[in-house]
């Protein structure tokens, strides 16, 4: 069977590009307040993307994100704080500590399917607040306060540099040798090995992407509230906050992250003012809906019942 | 650490307290097992439903003086209907029809409980409050030499074996019970006998909510002052890993994981601290999935 061919650089991608590019460009002039919001969109989007790595691309759904957002945190935290480091070589750290720790929990993780992948990263941020929580060197329950002044334009930039680098590598690994052997592990994980597909090493390789750029927004996360403290860093809700924007938006398409940053992250800005949590009543109806009715999110629905979007939403 | 004689003593009261623990713990976890061995669903939102238990037990407390002993019964009878409802709401949509339960529809059940539990988590939230309460209940405690066993733990402990007990012999001894075992393990071969795969699949989760609910109101006993919005963020994980210790779909696992986990946390509270404890208890999930995925019983 010929598989359909891949457009260039469709529409999809120029979309965002322009996007990233009229938001880098304005920045310098946009006024404080939306400036934190977009600073904020851009972080939560960061982190979709990641989460869209591992539970968009290959199927498998992880509770444990917030684990290498949390590292990535401390590393960026512990280098800024002891060695009095450029919060941009932190940034760079906490990346690299996240790739790593993916690397090391994703070699073990990995060999549990479905479910059972599920309940062991869910596992893994709950244990490791409770092990920060008793480290005098990460500062313990207080964690590590830094005082780095506000200057939003560098973390604006900062966050912005990564999920253009972000978005890019997903481009790359969806349309691409890589691409058809995810998808065929998210179709079904067996028949691709019996197809010589290496699932264990695509799997890895995969995580370790997510595990990367999650450790990289993790720190720049930590540098917009000047600190790290551990029950906000391993906070569970960010884990579930991935993963309702990659389940809204679409799983493992390309647009579907950012969609579903919008729709999870602004409602939730809203709330903060009102109610805590009140925009997950929502959210996670919607989540419930959109599971059970249109597994494949917004864009996936889109581009099933209007043909005409077919060509231009990826 | 004091001389050898305290040690041993504070040695047998955290693995006394551990087994009290585990056995409510075992009772939760039970619930959770119920509904993945059977509807081969796995409820993310189970944390949820343990604590809308212990909320049922606080209000039934707190408007009709009752102890949580005795609300246990209304909480259980409450779950069974609630898991009806989520059965023929939530699950009939996907699950119907299926002859077997494959990974694909365990994900999207997955991920759609997962909405459900932000969804009643945040709710209780906004209509509780998001204030620690709890029942002011005290059943006096026992002196076993130089231990002090609280009495409430004893009740609560024995009432979980008994209801984990009760269920073992309705799913081993009954008609409807050998049916719902008969739908988890071949569904095809479950109609070709006269069995509804509905009726059965729809009781099942409802055992399984029941048993859940009255878990959540036993578990009120045993922390005086432990009911919260967010309470399910701790058990949901606490009984996926008893699952899982003690094997998915083996009834008995619970109570033995249970214990396990119990045991782990309240010797390890006294011996390295509250956190590490958890901490150690949640990680002992990994080894157990890595050298024995059907769990620690055979």
């Amino acid at each position: 069977m010929k598989l359909p061919a891949i457009p260039k650089l469709g529409p999809t991608v120029w979309g965002i590009a322009a996007f990233l590019v009229v938001g880098a460009v304005a920045a310098p002039w946009i006024p404080i307040y939306p400036l934190t919001i977009l600073i904020g969109l851009l972080v939560f989007a960061a982190l979709a993307y990641s989460m869209n790595f591992i539970t968009g691309l290959t199927g498998y759904v992880s509770f444990g994100q917030v684990v290498f957002m949390g590292t990535g945190a401390y590393a960026w935290g512990y280098v800024v704080g002891t060695f009095r480091w450029h919060p941009i070589g932190g940034v760079l750290v906490g990346a690299a500590v996240g790739a790593l720790l993916a690397l090391g929990l994703g070699a073990v993780t990995l060999r549990f399917r479905g479910v059972y992948f599920a309940i062991a990263t869910l596992v893994m941020p709950l244990a490791a607040v409770d092990i920060i929580l008793v480290t005098p060197a990460l500062g313990g329950g207080q964690g590590i306060i830094l005082n780095l002044g506000f200057e939003p334009l560098s973390w604006f930039y900062t966050i912005w540099v990564i999920l253009a680098i972000e978005i890019g590598l997903t481009y790359w690994v969806t349309h691409g040798r890589i691409g058809y052997g995810l998808r065929a592990i998210k179709g079904d994980e067996d028949a691709a090995k019996t197809l010589g597909i290496d699932a264990a090493r695509l799997k890895l390789f995969v995580f370790c992407f997510s595990g990367l750029f999650t450790g990289a927004a993790g720190a720049v996360n930590a540098w917009t509230l000047s600190g790290v403290f551990p029950n906000d860093a391993f906070a569970l809700l960010f884990s579930l906050q991935m993963l309702a924007m990659v389940v809204i938006g679409g799983m493992g398409t390309l647009l579907g992250p950012l969609l579903g940053a919008v729709v999870v992250y602004i409602p939730h800005t809203y709330f903060l003012t009102v109610v805590v949590g009140a925009e997950f009543i929502v959210i996670g109806i919607l989540i419930a809906i959109i599971a059970l009715v249109i597994p494949e999110g917004i864009v996936g629905a889109l581009r099933r019942h209007i043909p005409a979007l077919r060509r231009i939403l990826e | 650490m004091a001389e050898p004689s305290a040690v041993v003593a504070q040695l047998i009261f955290g693995i006394v307290r551990g087994i009290l623990l585990g056995c409510v713990f075992a009772l939760i976890a039970h619930g959770l097992n119920l509904i993945w061995g059977i509807a081969k669903v796995v409820n993310v939102a189970h944390g949820e439903f343990i604590m809308l238990g212990a909320y049922g037990a606080y209000f039934l407390n707190l408007f009709l003086g009752l102890n949580p002993l005795v609300s246990a019964p209304i909480d259980a009878a409450l779950g069974l209907a609630v898991g009806l409802g989520f059965y023929f709401g939530f699950l009939h949509r996907e699950l119907r029809g299926k002859e077997a339960i494959t990974l694909q529809s365990e994900m999207v059940t997955l991920v759609a409980t997962f909405g459900l539990s932000l969804f009643i988590a945040n709710a209780a939230n906004v209509l509780f409050s998001g204030n620690f309460v709890g029942i002011p209940w005290n059943a006096g405690s026992v002196e076993l030499g130089i231990l002090q066993i609280p009495l409430g733990g004893i009740y609560v402990a024995i009432l979980s074996v008994a209801i984990i007990a009760l269920t073992q012999i309705f799913l081993n001894r009954t008609y409807l019970g050998i049916g719902i075992r008969a739908y988890s393990q071949d569904i095809p071969a479950t109609q070709l006998m006269g069995i509804n795969p509905t009726v059965v699949a729809a009781i099942g989760t409802g055992l399984g909510f029941g048993v859940t609910m009255a878990g959540g109101a036993f578990l009120t006993v045993l922390f005086p002052t432990g009911i919260y919005p967010y309470m399910g963020a701790l058990y949901a994980p606490i009984s996926f890993v008893i699952v899982v210790l003690g094997g998915p779909g083996k009834m008995w696992g619970s109570l033995v994981g249970g214990i396990t986990l119990g045991i782990i946390i309240d010797v390890g509270q006294i011996f390295l601290g509250p956190s590490i404890a958890y901490a150690v208890a949640f990680l002992t999930l990994i080894p157990v999935l890595l050298f024995r995925p059907e769990g620690i019983l055979r």
